[in-house]
């Protein structure tokens, strides 16, 4: 069987088979991606890190301080792994990092209490460490509050007072919390919707430029040129779609990994959640050829992909929320697809709602693939007239 | 006596041409740019704001009675939430979150006042929107503080109800409970992930550069000066004249990442400079070497970004900053053992942040230490074995077409 050597299906074919023997390809659309599945699925599988190193400073050893240091080492999320001689022991402890926070027990604590001296407990939590401070804090305040209610119902019950009311008069307005959509408070969830579509974005956006780049630097964009009649869309059409067909199965991989194989929260349509992802691929795609239009040369292209795709990671607000930033930083949110495909994931996959609310972000989408259309005359001009500035 | 000239020579000739090399390439000049001064100041500028304040509330109040508009009012005074209306109903209220307009809803029961004040206690429900967990931590430091004033405070009118005078009598609290947050004392974001995201810079930045410099010289060893033809290699001489380039390039780098950056941001500073400038010196020479390592896969100048870029993310969450380490698998444990970054990042927040000296540090101090003389050892091997040759093979080949071109262009004159 014999095939034309000019038209689309020929370059498609030239460079499926140019991307399959460089390595840098196999390493860039495969092996990073999977790793990154495989890395972050793994480090963050308990989903809340328990066990946060700290220790008890007790300075009054009582039958009462030694109830309460066991009632905190029994606790779920935290580890009681040293019991400090004094304050600057603690201290010191916290500085070399092998704890993140300790509960101090004053001296006289149980004398002071009995006396109705209103001796204090003080927690201290290193916030330098933002989860396992959190974690912590929480532990401490809960076993403090429980120990003053516990205190205040025995006072109550000596002095022959009535105890069934009295919860309600200690705490009489209780805040229940009703996490929509994550209840376990899973950190995973919110880290990998996020930060695993921003990681593909960054490999769509240099893959793509590096392909388009290196025609142009290893001078066989005239021969492409050819092939193609001399007609740029379609030169590059089959240039990417070979690189289209395996990004689209990298995310479905992604999707069916995080949401079946993990169960992450699922609440909507997977219609819509695997059209979002197939949509991004191609966002990020014509991103990726918009910024050659710009820089119709390999080293900036491939220079500002990865710069723009590193932002990512915090522009478009996987921690920070966008309505909290400065507002003429808050604009650029705006600016890569990766933002719209974690939007898509919160409204269709996290809270499950109509794709009514969801609409804009999909026409987002559409923008993006259009951007470079009024541009492509730039890189028709550098294919023709390729010049390699090292 | 000749042999030890000869590598002195190799040294100060490595150093010369590498230090050409690096302020010749518009790429090294645009990373070394943009990382030094784009990404921090970026990054502060992003994550600046601290605090997550004013999340949008939407109340759904079936009580309707004094306690429960004080009840919003207090939590629309707290810096953490604003309300911005009340909703007739829970539909209601969730079309306003599902069209972005509020993250947060919160329910007031009916008989609030009358449970709350009567001694059966009551609740109040917040609803949280959980895309993200920093609105969550607003939402709820809003809830327990606002729930404990207001408990506080009907305590001390119920019992003011059955004894006159008696709250104002009972001054102080049987039992005080006190928190006290160490490093980051505010609790905000940005001082929380900067000090340990411009480590993480710092050695990206020393890679990137050590691996697009491998990459030129791997392209154009000709234009570049290198010699590799020389009978006796001397490779541990050039490495070291190359590390030193580098070295004197990273250092004012790392002065303004740990000692200008976080003082122009107001970050916390409670550690010594000089001791902190101490730290990171092998931090900065293991950077160095284990960009050597990579000169060894790295065959062209863009390569380098494609293999490179996207480890940013996972030494961020290997170094602990993220994700504590201690809570890591042991296998991945390991891994964030090898990387500079992780002992670099642990050990300078808690000198940063939390003031520790040089000594309390010394545990991730000698690790560094331990991994610039691993990486050295095996940077020299790349360099020795993998990275010459191939320089060699190359500057031979190129050293061939320029003579071919020579004669044609000679015959043809």
């Amino acid at each position: 069987m014999k095939f034309k050597d000019t038209g689309f299906w020929a370059i498609f074919r030239q460079c499926f088979t140019g991307y399959a023997t460089m390595p840098v390809y196999w390493v860039g659309v495969f092996i990073l991606p999977l790793f990154l599945f495989l890395f972050l699925g793994s480090l963050m599988r308990e989903g809340l890190p328990e066990k946060a190193p700290a220790a008890i400073l007790d300075l009054d050893h009582t039958s009462l301080s030694r109830n309460i240091t066991q009632n905190l080492a029994s606790m779920q999320m935290v580890d009681m792994v040293a019991a400090a001689e004094s304050y600057t022991q603690a201290r010191h402890l916290m500085q070399e990092g092998k704890i993140y926070g300790y509960f101090l027990i004053p001296e006289g604590f149980t004398a002071d209490l009995l006396a109705g001296r209103s001796p204090q407990i003080t927690f201290y939590t290193n916030q330098t460490y933002y989860v396992p401070a959190t974690m912590l804090y929480k532990t401490f305040k809960t076993t403090a509050v429980y120990t003053k209610m516990g205190i205040l119902m025995e006072v109550a019950r000596d002095a022959g007072l009535d105890t069934s009311g009295l919860a309600g008069t200690a705490n009489p307005v209780s805040p229940v919390m009703r996490p929509i959509g994550n209840p376990w408070l899973n950190y995973a969830y919110y880290l990998c919707n996020g930060f695993i579509p921003g990681a593909l974005q960054l490999m769509i956006l240099l893959i793509t430029t590096f392909t388009l780049g290196e025609v142009v630097k290893y001078g066989r964009s005239g021969r492409l040129m050819r092939m193609a009649d001399g007609n740029i869309v379609k030169a590059l059409a089959a240039q990417l779609l070979p690189q289209t067909i395996a990004w689209v199965c990298i995310v479905l991989l992604m999707e069916s990994w995080m949401f079946r194989y993990n169960g992450y929260p699922m609440n909507g349509s997977w219609g819509w959640l695997t059209l979002s992802e197939i949509m991004f691929v191609l966002a990020s795609q014509a991103l990726g050829v918009f910024i050659f239009c710009l820089l119709p040369n390999l080293r900036l292209s491939v220079s500002i992909s990865a710069l723009l795709g590193i932002v990512t990671f915090s522009i478009a607000a996987y921690s920070f929320p966008v309505p909290s930033m400065y507002p003429g930083i808050a604009i650029f949110s705006y600016i890569v697809p990766a933002r719209y495909n974690f939007l898509i994931y919160v409204d269709q996959a996290l809270n499950g709602i109509d794709i009514y609310y969801s609409r804009l972000w999909f026409v987002a989408y559409l923008i993006f693939m259009a951007l470079p259309l009024p541009l492509l005359w730039r890189i028709r001009k550098a294919y023709l007239k390729p010049v390699y500035l090292p | 006596m000749n042999r030890i000239k000869e590598s002195v020579k190799t040294f100060l000739d490595a150093f010369a041409a590498q230090m050409s090399v690096v302020f010749r390439d518009q790429g090294i000049l645009l990373i070394l740019g943009f990382l030094t001064f784009g990404y921090p100041i970026l990054y502060s500028l992003i994550y600046n704001p601290e605090l997550v304040r004013d999340v949008e509330t939407v109340v759904i109040d079936h009580d309707r009675t004094a306690l429960s508009r004080e009840a919003v009012r207090r939590m629309d005074a707290t810096q953490y939430l604003k309300v911005l209306g009340y909703a007739a109903d829970l539909p209601e209220a969730r079309r306003a979150v599902n069209e972005h307009k509020a993250y947060c809803i919160i329910e007031i029961p009916e008989n609030f006042e009358r449970n709350a004040t009567g001694g059966e206690g009551t609740q109040m429900v917040l609803y949280c929107e959980m895309s993200l967990l920093l609105r969550y931590r607003s939402m709820l430091t809003a809830a327990i503080d606002v729930s404990q004033a207001m408990g506080a405070d009907l305590s001390a009118r119920t019992l003011d109800g059955e004894v006159p005078g008696a709250a104002s009598l009972l001054v102080e609290d049987p039992l005080g409970i006190h928190s006290v947050f160490l490093g980051d004392t505010t609790g905000g974001f940005a001082s929380f992930v900067m000090p340990g995201i411009l480590i993480l810079i710092l050695q990206q930045l020393i890679c990137l550069m050590c691996g697009l410099s491998g990459g030129a010289r791997h392209e154009y060893p000709l234009e570049l000066g290198f010699t590799p033809l020389a009978r006796r290699p001397h490779t541990l001489a050039k490495m070291l004249g190359e590390m030193l380039c580098f070295y004197i390039i990273s250092l004012p780098v790392a002065i303004w990442l740990i000692h200008y950056v976080p003082m122009i941001f107001s970050f916390p500073q409670a550690g010594d400079v000089w001791q902190e400038m101490l730290f990171i010196t092998p931090l900065i020479l293991s950077s160095i070497c284990l960009g050597f390592v990579l000169q060894g896969i790295v065959w062209q100048r863009e390569g380098i970004f494609v293999i490179w870029v996207v480890t940013s993310l996972v030494f961020l969450f290997l170094s602990g900053l993220t994700w504590p380490y201690y809570a890591a698998p042991r296998m991945w444990q390991y891994v964030a053992d090898a990387l500079p970054a992780t002992w670099g990042v642990q050990g300078f927040i808690l000198m940063n942040s939390n003031g520790s000296s040089l000594t309390q540090v010394a545990h991730f101090y000698h690790n560094l230490w331990w991994l610039t003389l691993g990486y050295s050892l095996v940077a020299y091997c790349v360099q020795r074995w993998i990275v010459r040759p191939d320089v060699r093979r190359r500057y031979i080949m190129d050293a061939g077409t320029a003579q071919d071109a020579d004669t044609t262009a000679a015959s043809e004159s």
